[in-house]
Protein backbone atom coordinates (compact mmCIF):
# COMPACT_ATOMS: atom_id res chain seq x y z
CA UNK A 1 0.00 0.00 0.00
CA UNK A 2 1.33 3.65 -0.48
CA UNK A 3 2.93 5.34 1.83
CA UNK A 4 1.03 8.91 3.58
CA UNK A 5 3.21 11.29 3.96
CA UNK A 6 1.61 14.17 5.88
CA UNK A 7 2.97 17.87 6.62
CA UNK A 8 1.52 20.43 9.13
CA UNK A 9 1.96 23.67 7.44
CA UNK A 10 2.23 25.05 3.87
CA UNK A 11 4.15 27.64 3.59
CA UNK A 12 7.65 28.14 2.23
CA UNK A 13 9.45 24.60 3.88
CA UNK A 14 6.27 22.60 3.55
CA UNK A 15 5.43 23.49 -0.01
CA UNK A 16 9.03 22.29 -0.85
CA UNK A 17 9.00 19.01 1.32
CA UNK A 18 5.20 18.37 -0.23
CA UNK A 19 6.36 18.92 -3.93
CA UNK A 20 10.22 17.57 -3.64
CA UNK A 21 8.94 14.38 -2.07
CA UNK A 22 6.00 13.51 -4.88
CA UNK A 23 8.73 14.40 -7.55
CA UNK A 24 10.62 11.77 -6.10
CA UNK A 25 8.13 9.50 -4.97
CA UNK A 26 4.89 9.58 -7.45
CA UNK A 27 3.22 6.92 -5.09
CA UNK A 28 3.13 8.78 -1.89
CA UNK A 29 0.09 10.24 -0.77
CA UNK A 30 0.90 13.45 0.32
CA UNK A 31 -1.45 15.94 2.72
CA UNK A 32 -0.01 18.97 3.25
CA UNK A 33 -2.12 20.86 6.21
CA UNK A 34 -1.87 24.27 6.10
CA UNK A 35 -4.08 26.20 9.10
CA UNK A 36 -4.44 29.55 7.56
CA UNK A 37 -6.07 30.48 4.32
CA UNK A 38 -2.69 30.60 1.71
CA UNK A 39 -0.15 28.17 1.08
CA UNK A 40 3.32 28.75 -0.31
CA UNK A 41 3.46 32.33 -0.12
CA UNK A 42 6.53 34.53 -0.14
CA UNK A 43 8.00 36.35 2.59
CA UNK B 1 5.26 41.01 1.81
CA UNK B 2 6.82 44.68 2.60
CA UNK B 3 6.50 45.42 -1.30
CA UNK B 4 3.05 43.88 -1.48
CA UNK B 5 1.91 46.23 1.28
CA UNK B 6 3.44 49.17 -0.42
CA UNK B 7 2.05 48.52 -3.57
CA UNK B 8 5.25 48.29 -5.19
CA UNK B 9 4.00 44.51 -6.15
CA UNK B 10 -0.40 45.47 -6.35
CA UNK B 11 -1.40 41.12 -7.29
CA UNK B 12 -1.42 39.48 -4.19
CA UNK B 13 -1.49 36.31 -6.35
CA UNK B 14 2.30 36.88 -7.19
CA UNK B 15 3.18 36.24 -3.76
CA UNK B 16 1.78 32.75 -4.08
CA UNK B 17 4.08 30.30 -5.41
CA UNK B 18 2.26 28.01 -5.87
CA UNK B 19 -2.08 27.52 -5.58
CA UNK B 20 -3.80 24.64 -3.36
CA UNK B 21 -5.38 23.93 -7.16
CA UNK B 22 -1.23 23.72 -8.47
CA UNK B 23 -0.59 21.52 -5.61
CA UNK B 24 -3.48 18.95 -6.50
CA UNK B 25 -2.55 18.88 -9.87
CA UNK B 26 0.23 18.11 -9.08
CA UNK B 27 -1.00 15.08 -6.73
CA UNK B 28 -0.94 16.95 -3.37
CA UNK B 29 -3.89 17.20 -1.25
CA UNK B 30 -3.76 20.75 0.16
CA UNK B 31 -6.12 21.56 3.15
CA UNK B 32 -6.82 25.12 4.44
CA UNK B 33 -7.81 26.16 7.45
CA UNK B 34 -6.81 22.56 9.01
CA UNK B 35 -5.24 23.49 12.21
CA UNK B 36 -3.41 20.69 13.81
CA UNK B 37 -4.36 19.86 17.77
CA UNK B 38 -1.52 17.31 18.29
CA UNK B 39 0.55 14.53 16.76
CA UNK B 40 0.55 11.01 18.35
CA UNK B 41 3.80 9.65 17.32
CA UNK B 42 3.38 6.13 18.66
CA UNK B 43 0.13 5.83 16.44
CA UNK B 44 1.46 7.77 14.03
CA UNK B 45 -1.58 10.33 13.60
CA UNK B 46 -2.08 13.98 13.29
CA UNK B 47 -5.15 15.38 15.03
CA UNK B 48 -6.85 18.17 13.47
CA UNK B 49 -9.28 20.70 15.79
CA UNK B 50 -12.36 20.11 13.84
CA UNK B 51 -11.94 16.16 15.35
CA UNK B 52 -10.44 14.88 11.90
CA UNK B 53 -7.68 12.01 12.02
CA UNK B 54 -4.90 11.77 9.14
CA UNK B 55 -2.53 8.72 9.78
CA UNK B 56 0.96 8.70 8.98
CA UNK B 57 3.92 6.73 7.75
CA UNK B 58 6.10 9.73 7.20
CA UNK B 59 5.22 13.18 8.88
CA UNK B 60 7.09 16.38 7.78
CA UNK B 61 7.04 19.39 10.57
CA UNK B 62 7.22 22.83 9.00
CA UNK B 63 5.28 24.94 11.75
CA UNK B 64 7.48 28.37 10.55
CA UNK B 65 7.08 31.33 13.23
CA UNK B 66 5.27 32.72 15.40
CA UNK B 67 5.76 36.75 15.76
CA UNK B 68 7.21 37.86 19.39
CA UNK B 69 4.55 40.05 20.71
CA UNK B 70 5.97 41.70 23.64
CA UNK B 71 3.47 42.58 26.99
CA UNK B 72 1.73 45.80 26.52
CA UNK B 73 -1.07 47.24 27.12
CA UNK B 74 -3.70 47.90 24.09
CA UNK B 75 -1.59 45.53 21.66
CA UNK B 76 -5.15 44.30 21.74
CA UNK B 77 -6.68 47.45 19.86
CA UNK B 78 -7.91 46.79 16.07
CA UNK B 79 -4.85 48.41 13.96
CA UNK B 80 -1.87 47.00 16.16
CA UNK B 81 -0.77 44.05 13.60
CA UNK B 82 1.98 42.11 13.14
CA UNK B 83 3.14 40.91 9.38
CA UNK B 84 4.11 37.17 9.67
CA UNK B 85 1.61 35.41 6.68
CA UNK B 86 0.03 36.54 3.51
CA UNK B 87 -3.27 37.04 5.53
CA UNK B 88 -1.79 39.55 7.67
CA UNK B 89 -0.06 41.15 4.88
CA UNK B 90 -4.05 41.73 2.82
CA UNK B 91 -5.40 42.83 6.37
CA UNK B 92 -2.53 45.27 6.93
CA UNK B 93 -2.98 46.78 3.09
CA UNK B 94 -6.88 46.60 3.79
CA UNK B 95 -6.54 48.74 6.59
CA UNK B 96 -4.43 51.42 5.17
CA UNK B 97 -6.47 51.73 2.10
CA UNK B 98 -9.84 52.27 4.32
CA UNK B 99 -8.34 54.44 6.85
CA UNK B 100 -6.44 56.47 4.52
CA UNK B 101 -3.39 55.88 6.56
CA UNK B 102 -0.72 58.91 6.74
CA UNK B 103 1.45 57.45 9.64
CA UNK B 104 2.30 54.07 10.73
CA UNK B 105 4.36 53.65 13.89
CA UNK B 106 7.03 50.10 13.56
CA UNK B 107 7.90 48.83 17.12
CA UNK B 108 11.30 47.16 16.16
CA UNK B 109 13.94 48.52 14.21
CA UNK B 110 15.47 45.02 12.45
CA UNK B 111 14.99 44.00 8.65
CA UNK B 112 11.34 43.56 8.39
CA UNK B 113 10.79 47.22 10.18
CA UNK B 114 13.09 48.55 7.79
CA UNK B 115 12.16 47.24 4.84
CA UNK B 116 8.42 48.22 5.85
CA UNK B 117 9.61 51.67 5.85
CA UNK B 118 10.93 51.63 2.30
CA UNK B 119 7.63 50.04 1.31
CA UNK B 120 5.26 51.95 2.87
CA UNK B 121 6.90 55.18 1.51
CA UNK B 122 6.75 54.19 -1.30
CA UNK B 123 2.98 54.34 -0.92
CA UNK B 124 3.23 57.56 0.49
CA UNK B 125 2.65 56.97 4.17
CA UNK B 126 5.18 58.22 6.38
CA UNK B 127 7.15 56.00 9.47
CA UNK B 128 8.42 56.19 12.78
CA UNK B 129 10.54 53.50 13.43
CA UNK B 130 10.28 52.56 17.75
CA UNK B 131 13.94 50.67 18.39
CA UNK B 132 15.33 49.96 21.71
CA UNK B 133 18.72 50.28 20.52
CA UNK B 134 20.34 53.72 19.74
CA UNK B 135 21.03 52.76 15.90
CA UNK B 136 19.12 50.10 13.84
CA UNK B 137 19.32 46.41 12.49
CA UNK B 138 21.41 45.01 16.15
CA UNK B 139 23.92 42.77 14.60
CA UNK B 140 25.71 44.96 12.08
CA UNK B 141 28.60 47.57 13.25
CA UNK B 142 27.87 50.86 14.53
CA UNK B 143 29.97 52.64 11.60
CA UNK B 144 27.15 50.35 8.81
CA UNK B 145 24.50 50.81 10.85
CA UNK B 146 24.43 55.17 10.79
CA UNK B 147 24.77 54.69 7.22
CA UNK B 148 21.83 52.76 7.39
CA UNK B 149 20.36 55.33 10.16
CA UNK B 150 21.26 58.15 7.11
CA UNK B 151 19.71 56.56 4.56
CA UNK B 152 16.39 56.30 6.43
CA UNK B 153 16.28 60.01 7.71
CA UNK B 154 17.09 60.75 4.03
CA UNK B 155 14.26 58.98 3.06
CA UNK B 156 12.08 60.88 5.64
CA UNK B 157 11.60 57.91 7.86
CA UNK B 158 11.89 59.22 11.66
CA UNK B 159 14.20 56.62 13.63
CA UNK B 160 13.54 57.03 17.50
CA UNK B 161 16.59 54.82 18.58
CA UNK B 162 17.09 54.40 22.13
CA UNK B 163 14.01 54.06 22.96
CA UNK B 164 10.42 51.69 24.34
CA UNK B 165 6.89 51.90 23.98
CA UNK B 166 5.03 51.28 26.78
CA UNK B 167 1.63 51.15 25.51
CA UNK B 168 -0.92 52.01 22.68
CA UNK B 169 -4.05 53.78 23.47
CA UNK B 170 -7.06 55.12 21.36
CA UNK B 171 -5.46 58.54 19.49
CA UNK B 172 -7.25 61.31 18.76
CA UNK B 173 -5.79 63.06 15.27
CA UNK B 174 -5.24 59.37 14.56
CA UNK B 175 -6.98 56.03 15.47
CA UNK B 176 -3.51 55.05 17.64
CA UNK B 177 -1.63 56.53 19.88
CA UNK B 178 2.21 54.70 21.30
CA UNK B 179 3.06 55.77 24.43
CA UNK B 180 6.49 56.03 24.80
CA UNK B 181 9.08 56.21 27.47
CA UNK B 182 9.78 59.98 25.75
CA UNK B 183 6.95 61.67 23.95
CA UNK B 184 4.11 59.79 22.68
CA UNK B 185 3.45 59.45 18.35
CA UNK B 186 -0.27 59.07 16.85
CA UNK B 187 -0.23 56.20 13.78
CA UNK B 188 -3.43 55.29 11.56
CA UNK B 189 -1.02 51.61 12.28
CA UNK B 190 0.87 50.22 14.67
CA UNK B 191 3.21 46.79 12.91
CA UNK B 192 4.76 44.69 15.37
CA UNK B 193 8.18 44.43 14.38
CA UNK B 194 10.03 42.83 16.98
CA UNK B 195 10.59 39.94 15.77
CA UNK B 196 10.03 35.83 15.52
CA UNK B 197 10.42 33.21 17.00
CA UNK B 198 10.34 29.44 15.80
CA UNK B 199 7.06 27.47 15.79
CA UNK B 200 7.70 24.40 17.48
CA UNK B 201 4.36 24.02 20.35
CA UNK B 202 3.34 21.33 18.39
CA UNK B 203 6.52 19.26 18.15
CA UNK B 204 7.26 19.71 21.81
CA UNK B 205 3.77 18.34 22.57
CA UNK B 206 4.62 15.47 20.76
CA UNK B 207 7.98 14.84 22.18
CA UNK B 208 10.38 16.01 19.37
CA UNK B 209 13.61 16.76 20.36
CA UNK B 210 13.51 20.74 21.08
CA UNK B 211 17.51 22.63 19.97
CA UNK B 212 19.10 25.28 22.44
CA UNK B 213 17.45 27.34 19.96
CA UNK B 214 13.65 26.58 20.45
CA UNK B 215 14.04 25.26 17.38
CA UNK B 216 13.60 21.96 16.38
CA UNK B 217 16.64 19.88 16.35
CA UNK B 218 17.22 18.04 12.80
CA UNK B 219 20.26 16.13 11.59
CA UNK B 220 21.64 17.04 7.70
CA UNK B 221 18.60 14.62 6.60
CA UNK B 222 16.43 16.81 7.82
CA UNK B 223 14.98 14.23 10.53
CA UNK B 224 13.88 14.80 13.85
CA UNK B 225 14.86 12.79 16.92
CA UNK B 226 11.73 10.63 15.72
CA UNK B 227 12.85 8.63 12.54
CA UNK B 228 9.88 8.78 10.40
CA UNK B 229 9.68 12.81 11.48
CA UNK B 230 11.41 15.52 9.33
CA UNK B 231 11.40 19.29 10.06
CA UNK B 232 11.80 22.00 7.67
CA UNK B 233 12.30 25.34 7.61
CA UNK B 234 11.49 28.04 10.40
CA UNK B 235 10.46 26.21 13.01
CA UNK B 236 13.61 23.63 13.06
CA UNK B 237 17.80 24.39 13.06
CA UNK B 238 20.03 24.56 10.54
CA UNK B 239 23.92 24.29 11.32
CA UNK B 240 25.87 27.19 10.95
CA UNK B 241 29.11 26.32 9.13
CA UNK B 242 31.53 28.69 10.61
CA UNK B 243 30.34 28.93 14.08
CA UNK B 244 29.87 25.03 13.83
CA UNK B 245 26.71 25.16 15.98
CA UNK B 246 23.13 24.96 15.17
CA UNK B 247 20.91 27.92 14.44
CA UNK B 248 17.92 29.35 13.98
CA UNK B 249 17.43 31.53 11.12
CA UNK B 250 14.30 32.35 9.97
CA UNK B 251 14.62 33.06 5.85
CA UNK B 252 12.81 31.65 3.29
CA UNK B 253 15.56 30.83 1.01
CA UNK B 254 17.08 28.60 3.49
CA UNK B 255 13.47 26.59 4.02
CA UNK B 256 12.75 25.87 0.21
CA UNK B 257 16.57 23.88 0.63
CA UNK B 258 15.91 22.62 3.75
CA UNK B 259 11.97 21.27 2.71
CA UNK B 260 13.47 19.99 -0.55
CA UNK B 261 15.98 17.71 0.91
CA UNK B 262 13.54 16.61 3.37
CA UNK B 263 11.82 15.94 0.48
CA UNK B 264 14.45 14.35 -1.39
CA UNK B 265 15.38 11.94 1.50
CA UNK B 266 11.29 11.19 1.93
CA UNK B 267 11.03 10.19 -1.89
CA UNK B 268 13.81 7.86 -1.96
CA UNK B 269 17.02 10.07 -3.34
CA UNK B 270 18.90 10.74 -0.21
CA UNK B 271 20.92 14.19 0.05
CA UNK B 272 21.97 16.25 2.88
CA UNK B 273 21.44 19.87 3.72
CA UNK B 274 24.88 20.79 4.93
CA UNK B 275 24.21 24.02 6.05
CA UNK B 276 24.45 27.98 6.17
CA UNK B 277 27.09 30.18 6.44
CA UNK B 278 24.41 32.89 7.55
CA UNK B 279 24.20 35.01 4.39
CA UNK B 280 21.31 37.60 4.57
CA UNK B 281 20.32 40.69 2.69
CA UNK B 282 17.55 43.91 2.35
CA UNK B 283 17.85 47.04 0.45
CA UNK B 284 16.63 50.11 2.18
CA UNK B 285 15.88 52.87 -0.37
CA UNK B 286 18.97 53.35 -2.63
CA UNK B 287 21.35 51.05 -0.33
CA UNK B 288 22.04 47.67 -0.37
CA UNK B 289 22.60 46.03 2.77
CA UNK B 290 24.11 42.47 3.28
CA UNK B 291 26.13 41.05 5.79
CA UNK B 292 26.99 37.07 5.91
CA UNK B 293 29.00 34.73 8.83
CA UNK B 294 29.15 35.80 12.57
CA UNK B 295 29.91 39.26 13.90
CA UNK B 296 32.38 39.43 16.10
CA UNK B 297 30.08 39.12 19.38
CA UNK B 298 28.94 35.94 17.39
CA UNK B 299 32.74 34.78 16.89
CA UNK B 300 33.54 35.23 20.35
CA UNK B 301 30.80 33.14 21.30
CA UNK B 302 32.12 30.54 19.10
CA UNK B 303 35.56 30.65 20.72
CA UNK B 304 37.54 32.31 17.84
CA UNK B 305 39.09 35.90 18.85
CA UNK B 306 37.75 37.92 16.56
CA UNK B 307 39.84 40.78 14.56
CA UNK B 308 37.84 43.25 12.32
CA UNK B 309 38.40 46.10 10.41
CA UNK B 310 36.08 48.16 7.95
CA UNK B 311 36.88 49.87 4.61
CA UNK B 312 35.57 52.32 2.83
CA UNK B 313 35.65 52.30 -1.36
CA UNK B 314 33.64 52.68 -4.19
CA UNK B 315 32.00 49.43 -5.87
CA UNK B 316 33.34 51.02 -9.63
CA UNK B 317 36.69 52.38 -10.57
CA UNK B 318 36.75 55.90 -9.43
CA UNK B 319 37.80 57.36 -12.97
CA UNK B 320 33.68 55.94 -14.02
CA UNK B 321 32.30 57.68 -10.54
CA UNK B 322 32.24 57.03 -7.31
CA UNK B 323 29.07 54.48 -5.79
CA UNK B 324 30.18 54.43 -2.38
CA UNK B 325 30.61 51.28 -0.23
CA UNK B 326 31.76 49.71 2.84
CA UNK B 327 32.90 46.71 4.24
CA UNK B 328 33.21 45.34 7.22
CA UNK B 329 35.44 41.84 7.65
CA UNK B 330 35.95 39.95 10.77
CA UNK B 331 38.48 37.12 10.70
CA UNK B 332 40.05 34.79 13.69
CA UNK B 333 43.17 36.95 14.97
CA UNK B 334 45.29 32.87 15.31
CA UNK B 335 44.12 31.04 12.15
CA UNK B 336 43.49 34.35 9.75
CA UNK B 337 40.11 33.07 8.58
CA UNK B 338 37.57 34.94 7.49
CA UNK B 339 34.24 34.57 9.63
CA UNK B 340 31.90 37.41 8.35
CA UNK B 341 31.33 40.51 6.49
CA UNK B 342 28.66 43.33 6.37
CA UNK B 343 28.68 45.57 3.60
CA UNK B 344 26.08 48.69 2.81
CA UNK B 345 26.65 50.57 -0.20
CA UNK B 346 24.85 52.58 -3.12
CA UNK B 347 25.64 49.60 -5.42
CA UNK B 348 27.56 46.11 -5.25
CA UNK B 349 27.00 44.78 -1.59
CA UNK B 350 24.98 42.27 -1.77
CA UNK B 351 27.17 40.76 -4.82
CA UNK B 352 30.17 41.61 -3.07
CA UNK B 353 28.83 39.22 0.42
CA UNK B 354 28.00 36.65 -1.54
CA UNK B 355 31.61 35.71 -2.86
CA UNK B 356 32.50 36.22 0.72
CA UNK B 357 29.65 33.49 1.41
CA UNK B 358 31.72 31.29 -0.71
CA UNK B 359 34.85 31.90 0.82
CA UNK B 360 33.35 31.17 4.37
CA UNK B 361 31.76 28.09 2.60
CA UNK B 362 35.22 27.34 2.03
CA UNK B 363 37.05 28.09 4.50
CA UNK B 364 39.07 30.64 3.27
CA UNK B 365 41.50 32.83 5.14
CA UNK B 366 42.34 36.33 4.51
CA UNK B 367 45.55 35.56 2.32
CA UNK B 368 43.13 34.09 -0.10
CA UNK B 369 40.08 36.13 -0.21
CA UNK B 370 43.16 39.12 -0.59
CA UNK B 371 44.06 37.23 -3.69
CA UNK B 372 40.40 35.91 -5.19
CA UNK B 373 39.63 35.85 -8.45
CA UNK B 374 36.67 38.13 -9.07
CA UNK B 375 35.26 39.91 -12.40
CA UNK B 376 36.56 42.69 -12.65
CA UNK B 377 35.79 45.34 -15.04
CA UNK B 378 35.61 49.24 -14.51
CA UNK B 379 31.91 49.53 -14.06
CA UNK B 380 32.04 46.63 -11.38
CA UNK B 381 35.22 47.26 -9.49
CA UNK B 382 38.80 49.31 -9.37
CA UNK B 383 41.43 46.44 -10.22
CA UNK B 384 42.07 45.74 -6.67
CA UNK B 385 38.10 45.07 -5.13
CA UNK B 386 37.26 46.45 -1.78
CA UNK B 387 37.38 42.74 -1.26
CA UNK B 388 41.07 42.61 -1.71
CA UNK B 389 42.11 45.61 -0.44
CA UNK B 390 40.08 44.79 3.24
CA UNK B 391 41.38 41.57 3.57
CA UNK B 392 44.98 42.75 2.63
CA UNK B 393 44.71 45.14 5.25
CA UNK B 394 42.98 42.81 7.89
CA UNK B 395 45.82 40.37 7.25
CA UNK B 396 48.30 42.67 7.73
CA UNK B 397 47.03 44.04 11.30
CA UNK B 398 46.93 40.16 12.33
Amino acid sequence: MAKNLVIVGGGAGGGSTAAEAKRNDPSLNVTMLEQGKFVAFAA
Amino acid sequence: MPYYIGDVIQDQKKLIARTPEKFREGGIDAQLFARVEGIDPARGEVALQDGRIFPYDVLVMATGTSAFVPELPGLDLPGVVSLRNLEDAIHIKTWLKEKNARRVVTIGGGFIGLEMSEALSAAGIATTIIHKDPLPANRWDPALSKVILEELQANGVEFVGGASARAVEKGTGAPLRVLMDRGDVEADLVLLAIGVRPDASLARAAGLKIGSTGAIAVNFSQQTSVENIYAAGDCCESFHRVSRRWVNIPLGDIANKQGRVAGRNIGGRPMTFDGIVGAQSFRLFSLQCAATGLSEKEAAEAGFSPVSNITWGSAMAPALGIKKIGLKLTADRSTGRLLGAQAVGAAGAVGRINALSVALWAGMDLDQVGYLDLAYSPPYSPSWDIIHNAAQALSRSL
